[in-house]
């Protein structure tokens, strides 16, 4: 097996025996890796502080076939996670970041815009107060490149253009906005304000997440924060550990 | 496999469970048991039995310890004023080995780990806070790792302890004594720089 070279965030990192950790890793050119880092917990450790949570490294792995864990033989730290703003919701609002990646992406399959989009993320995560914003824009934009974008334009019962800019409903179950004909008898459906669907809408439309972060008024990041941990959980079907964090810190 | 004798493979198995211990260490360890003497291999039973029975948290800082109170927050000569905080009791152990620090200790017995389920309330640190209210610290250092999950531990903190009037500071980092600049890595350098000291 020849060895693979690529750049990679540290999703996760356990230990694994006295000396070495197995790490999650989300490279640039293999999708999700899982690896064992053999020695890495050693005090004179090859891999140093490369390791650590979100940390952006240089890597060196072996490939494994079948359910054995890749071997990692070099690390080469490129930058860590530094929490500049010295505020708890943006390292939170990071670890989210990471338990998104580690629980959409599989294993072996190149996701080099998702890759770009983690790092740019991370980066302004580590200086920007803007946190609700950055989140927002950075789920709305990975659930477009896995393709699981919700539809905020058109009815995703019947296809028709939804034109009111007032209140619509939001089916979490169907993903996406109803018209009043076809949102009876549907589960799992609540109320968007035509504002925040507005935000909602310019995150979908935007072809590309680098041309800007946006700000999103006060008037509706609550309900825009809400609604989309709410699409998450249920379109998944998953409990996020990061929105309990995330909401305590709101209140 | 075959059984050379039931109690032999049991105690293989058992000092095989232990961290750091494989099969074929646990193989040594067992054969080495049985060839010294038997007060020898008692002693080391009687010693696992009363480590489990003695052993117990001290009920002020969470160290390990035999009483209700362990040996440093029992000592009156123990600088009262300077609370340190650590992660487990195997880091107070290597600071006390440092043999600079004079001061009571705070073990969280870990650390704030989100992605792995551990919250602030599995910690000690509603206790930590507790003893920074009632008691007379000046100060209160942090010493968890210095990684992304320690930091955030510490933060975390200091936030919990802001309305207190404690000095909050945290374990220098950066170059290490007697090392050549030209191979530290740039990590290293950007925090011995933020963290530079006035000589």
């Amino acid at each position: 097996m020849t060895a693979e070279k690529t750049d990679a965030i540290v999703l996760r990192a356990v230990g694994w025996s006295e000396t070495s950790l197995i790490v999650t890793l989300l490279t640039r050119d293999f999708g999700k890796v899982s690896a064992l880092a053999k020695g890495a917990r050693r005090p004179k450790s090859p891999f140093e502080a490369a390791l650590d949570l979100l940390c952006r490294c240089r890597i060196v792995f072996l490939p494994k076939s079948g359910d054995v864990l890749d071997l990692l033989t070099e690390a080469k730290l490129m930058r860590q996670f530094r929490n500049r703003t010295q505020r708890l919701k943006n390292l939170y609002a990071a670890y989210y970041v990471a338990e998104l990646l580690r629980e959409l992406i599989d294993h072996g399959q190149p996701q080099a815009d998702v890759y770009h989009l983690a790092d740019e993320t991370l980066l302004k995560l580590e200086q920007d107060a803007q946190v609700d914003g950055v989140l927002l824009q950075f789920e709305m934009s990975l659930l477009k490149l896995l393709g699981h974008q919700p539809s905020m334009t058109r009815c995703v019962g019947c296809d028709t253009p939804l034109l009111d800019e007032g209140p619509v409903h939001f089916g979490l179950l169907v993903s996406g906005v109803l018209c009043d004909r076809c949102v009876a008898g549907q589960r799992q459906v609540i109320r968007m304000r035509g504002e925040s669907r507005k935000i909602f809408t310019l995150l979908s439309e935007e072809s590309d997440w680098e041309s800007g972060w946006l700000t999103i008024p006060d008037l509706v990041r609550g309900e825009c924060r809400a609604i989309i941990q709410r699409y998450l959980t249920v379109h998944f079907d998953r409990q996020w550990q990061l929105h309990r964090y995330l909401e305590d810190l709101a209140r | 496999m075959n059984e050379i004798s039931k109690s032999v493979t049991e105690l293989i198995q058992q000092l095989g469970r232990l961290p750091g211990v494989g099969r074929k260490s646990a193989e040594r360890l067992a054969y080495h048991l049985l060839r010294v003497h038997e007060s020898e291999a008692n002693a080391l039973a009687e010693a696992i039995v009363a480590v489990r029975k003695n052993v117990r948290y001290c009920s002020s800082c969470y160290n390990l310890s035999e009483g209700p109170l362990c040996g440093i927050c029992a000592d009156p000569s123990r600088d009262s004023s300077r609370l340190c905080v650590v992660e487990q009791p195997r880091d107070l152990m290597a600071l006390e080995q440092a043999g600079v620090y004079r001061g009571l200790y705070h073990v969280l017995l870990g650390r704030i780990s989100p992605l792995d389920g551990i919250g602030p309330e599995q910690l000690t640190i509603e206790k930590l806070v507790d003893r920074v209210r009632v008691g007379n610290f000046s100060e209160v250092i942090m010493a968890t790792n210095p990684n992304v999950e320690g930091d955030g531990t510490s933060l975390h903190i200091s936030n919990q302890l802001a309305e207190y009037p404690v000095e909050i500071t945290r374990l220098a980092r950066g170059v290490t004594s007697g090392s050549i600049l030209e191979y530290t890595n740039r990590e290293v350098l950007a925090d011995a720089l933020t963290g530079r000291q006035k000589l």
